[in-house]
């Protein structure tokens, strides 16, 4: 280092350009002591390449070295608070983009009268109460090919109760009154374009919204590496992270979508994980199994004989998963039904509102 | 460190709002100005329940007793006090339906309540419409009030035969009515005998023979002291401008985006109007010209149902599906306050006179100064909205006279400016002046050179200088002009010396008239 700032030094005296580089440096460097100035060199600063890599090789090792002894120091510490028994240092949380979300008043709270109110109101309410058993109609845009027939009967099998009638060249208006005198709760039109489907629509039937959602991402079963197959229990339903008010009634229109009392026999769960504004769909059976804990077969090293009668039962969850498995992120929810001339949105999409990565909807 | 985004909200003058929303409840939205720009929640009224639910609401705006009127899903209208929310009367409007079946079918829509009062007795007046057509007009005298029977003066009529009412709009000196909706032309009402006195006529199909049915969202009246001209807007995104004095098709129509509009209000400067649509676009449209001034950015994603101009201060407030009440500065388009208020809004109305009883004698200053600087402004765009009606009357007059029923509405412009004009004598002097030189031309019948300075000349020039073989023959004609124009200098000069700027669209104008003109002689 000290060479390397020998060598910097004349020249930088020398030469003007540069001389006033160093005392911008300086200036924006000027919290720290002057001696401290050769380490303020730079790799950016350095023309020559090989100097350059070795010094930037350089930083970065101490760097490493900094942080490992950080951490060693953080582990002792943790360590020594265990030995004398006090409360252990607070983990530092890493900062990710979803806890540093910017804060946003719509998000519901759990005192909010007003909400509850609302919820009572709303289209879902009459299938969330029980009162109505839910029915699905599924269909398809137009020409339906590729991965969209098979991605339909897996959708059937995920969701109960729920029917494919074929599109035909009918409009969307009018499956939506067929579907309405025929008491389906809701519609769900899943969209193909290039042989792939590529968005979902679901209607909430008689008047409740329309939610158009982009689709990626689709793995059918088959391409699931040990998958099971799944029975025709009612599965249990799991909604992550639908914080908003406009999270919630999404949420409450993806619910509305399964019956309200599963059949915990079935062991099957039907995910919907909203992060970042993107709802990741799974579905998983699940399994809790007694098993030898491996910590037995350590004894066993040691007893060899009767460790096999002392080993311990543990209770273990193992997941499988079955059924597709894609991402759906919301574009637009329209107030009623399907309507594109006239209707309504609650919330549109709009490239205008993308001004922070920290801000998300759901 | 994370990049958080901020709204910079210069924030927004002292105001009271009422939002309606579709659990029946009222909240009061206040802006203070001690601490200033943030509005925010201080009241909510009533009690949470879908089935009463707000479908309008209207208030009359007055600095004794003032009264908010909203009509509820229900059929129910009732009148609140805007200051504390207590109620003050309840009718059941829809009780000429022979059953309660039937008037489910047939809920209210629309609800104005006029601000004049007859006599004291009188708690309020309103005119409700129903889907149906089924129009309405109520007192309710303040002894029955209490008792919530019905209501002695009614009358009924029927706006429609067949279709769906959207919207009714009642104009300022309020004896006039307007209707519209799905299926149903504008039509026009005097409400003082109950009579129809004009209905629009649906534009002719296109090109490709293809009729729209009419289907109108939005409709209100473009200047206060004028009943006869009428924005009306329609669900194929279309704002569209109706002189009733003139003819029943649209003067001027203009295209907005893709989505529906679905709310309108007039600017009280006369010809400015703020549209919302359904996909939570706000903007400005100059109906004079059917220009579009500007759009409303701000995160709007939510249909808008309700906009709303303060009467004084130059702002307007808008609230919609969204569940947001926003609060827009006209003049910068800029988003001074936006509150979160939990359910979708289905109307919003603003208190005028809450500032008077602002306490902080800051804030009334402020106001004033405000509310000063507003006329003032007001009064420059009177100006200039003269001088740029005078012009288009000129470039009308200058163009052939095919277009008769156009230069006809600029005439009518014309004179409606000429009422205005009475209370200012001495701008009244400067029009006499520049009708006179208008009169000249047409005489002259030629083309009117308004430019003063050289460059604007030279650019005229060079666009004269496309046409070869006239060319000359245009340079002759412009020196006599500008003898004549120098005489017209003399008299604007006289009149007013901040004339300038008018000036350059003027001759913005006559220059694009110009190039008109030489196409039309290349095509000859």
């Amino acid at each position: 280092m000290a060479k390397e700032k020998k060598r910097k030094q004349p020249p930088s005296d020398a030469a003007p350009p540069t001389d006033g580089e160093g005392e911008g440096r300086r200036e924006r460097k000027g919290k720290k002591p002057k001696r401290a100035k050769a380490d303020v060199i730079l790799p950016s600063q350095i023309k020559n390449k090989d100097k350059r890599s070795e010094l930037h090789a350089k930083l970065k090792r101490e760097k490493k070295a900094q942080k490992r002894a950080l951490a060693r120091e953080r582990d002792q510490a943790a360590r020594r608070a265990e030995e004398l028994g006090e409360q252990p240092p607070e983990r530092q949380v890493p900062r990710t983009i979803e806890n540093t979300r910017e804060p946003d008043e719509t998000v519901c709270r759990p005192d909010d009268q007003e909400l509850f109110a609302g919820n009572d109101a709303d289209e879902f309410n009459a299938v969330l109460k029980q009162h109505i058993t839910p029915k699905v109609l599924i269909t398809t845009c137009r020409f339906n090919s590729g991965r969209g027939p098979a991605f339909i009967e897996e959708l059937m099998q995920v969701i109960p109760n729920s029917h494919y009638v074929k599109r035909g060249t009918y409009e969307l208006k009018k499956i939506v009154e067929y579907a309405k005198n025929r008491d389906f709760t809701s519609l769900i039109v899943v969209h193909t374009n290039r042989r792939e489907p590529d968005a979902l629509l679901i209607i909430g039937l008689p008047d409740g919204p329309t939610a158009h959602f982009k689709l990626s991402k689709l793995i059918l079963r088959k391409d699931i590496k040990n998958h099971g197959n799944p029975t025709s229990h009612k599965p249990e339903l799991v909604l992550n992270n639908f914080t908003t008010r406009l999270g919630h009634r999404v949420g409450r229109m993806m619910q509305s979508l399964f019956p309200q009392d599963p059949n915990f026999r079935g062991r099957r769960v039907v995910t919907f994980h909203n992060q970042r504004d993107y709802i990741f769909f799974r579905h998983h059976r699940y399994i809790f199994e007694t098993k030898e804990k491996k910590v037995a077969s350590k004894d066993k090293k040691a007893k060899a004989s009767e460790s096999k009668t002392k080993s311990e039962k543990e209770v273990i969850c193992r997941l499988q998963e079955c059924g597709p498995r894609f991402t759906l992120k919301l574009l637009t929810l329209q107030h009623g039904t399907f309507d594109t001339k006239s209707g309504e949105y609650e919330w549109v999409h709009k490239p205008d509102m993308d001004t922070s990565r920290r801000r998300f909807f759901l | 460190m994370p990049r958080t985004t901020v709204v910079e909200s210069p924030g927004c003058p002292p105001l009271r709002a009422l939002t309606t929303d579709i659990l029946g409840l009222v909240k009061v939205v206040e802006a203070r100005a001690r601490p200033a720009g943030a509005a925010k929640v201080v009241e909510t009224w009533g009690a949470p329940d879908a089935s009463r639910a707000i479908v309008a609401a209207s208030l009359a705006g007055r600095a004794a007793d003032p009264v908010l009127a909203v009509a509820r899903k229900n059929g129910v209208v009732e009148l609140l006090n805007p200051l504390n929310g207590d109620a003050l009367a309840a009718v059941k409007t829809v009780q000429y339906a022979p059953n309660d079946s039937d008037a489910e079918v047939d809920p209210l829509v629309t609800l104005h309540l006029f601000t004049r009062q007859a006599s004291d007795s009188i708690l309020g007046t309103f005119i409700a419409c129903t889907d149906k057509g089924k129009a309405s007009i109520r007192s309710i005298t303040k002894e029955n009030a209490s008792s919530s029977s019905d209501v002695r003066p009614s009358t009924t009529w029927d706006v429609c035969s067949g279709g769906n009412v959207q919207f009714c709009s009642v104009d300022h000196g309020e004896s006039y009515a307007m209707f519209g909706g799905k299926g149903i032309e504008v039509n026009l009402w005097d409400i003082t005998s109950y009579s129809k006195i004009w209905s629009a006529k649906s534009p002719r199909a296109n090109s490709l023979g293809i009729f729209t049915r009419p289907w109108f969202t939005a409709g209100t009246f473009l200047c206060e002291d004028d009943h006869r001209k009428i924005v009306a807007c329609t669900n194929n995104h279309q704002v569209r401008l109706y002189d009733t004095a003139l003819q029943r098709r649209p003067a001027i129509s203009v295209d907005f985006r893709e989505s529906p509009i679905k709310a309108v209000a007039a600017d009280p400067n006369g010809h400015d109007v703020y549209i919302g649509t359904g996909t939570g676009d706000l903007a400005s449209f100059d109906m004079r010209t059917g220009k579009l001034l500007g759009c409303y950015i701000g995160k709007c994603s939510g249909s808008i149902r309700s906009i709303v101009r303060h009467p004084e201060l130059p702002l307007i407030a808008s609230c919609g599906l969204d569940s947001y009440l926003r609060i827009w500065d006209t003049n910068t388009r800029q988003l001074l306050s936006a509150v979160f208020l939990k359910q979708h809004l289905t109307a919003v109305v603003l208190d005028a006179y809450f500032s008077i009883e602002e306490p902080g004698e800051m804030g009334s200053k402020e106001l004033e100064s405000s509310r000063e600087a507003e006329a003032e402004v007001r009064k420059e765009k009177k100006k200039k909205s003269k001088i740029i009606e005078e012009a288009e009357a000129e470039a009308e007059v200058r163009k052939e006279k095919k277009k008769k029923k156009s230069k006809i509405i600029a005439e009518d412009e014309d004179g409606s400016a000429g009422e205005e004009k009475k209370k200012k004598k001495s701008k009244a002097i400067a029009e006499d002046g520049d009708a006179a030189a208008a009169a000249a031309e047409v005489q002259n019948g030629k083309k009117k050179k308004k430019s003063k300075t050289i460059n604007e000349d030279q650019e005229e020039v060079g666009v004269v200088d496309h046409n070869d073989s006239d060319g000359e023959m245009y340079a002759r004609k412009e020196r006599k002009k500008k003898k004549s124009r120098t005489i017209e200098e003399d008299e604007e000069r006289d009149s007013d010396g901040e004339i300038c700027t008018p000036k350059r669209r003027k001759s913005g104008e006559s220059s694009k008239c110009l190039k008109k003109k030489s196409k039309k002689q290349q095509i000859a």
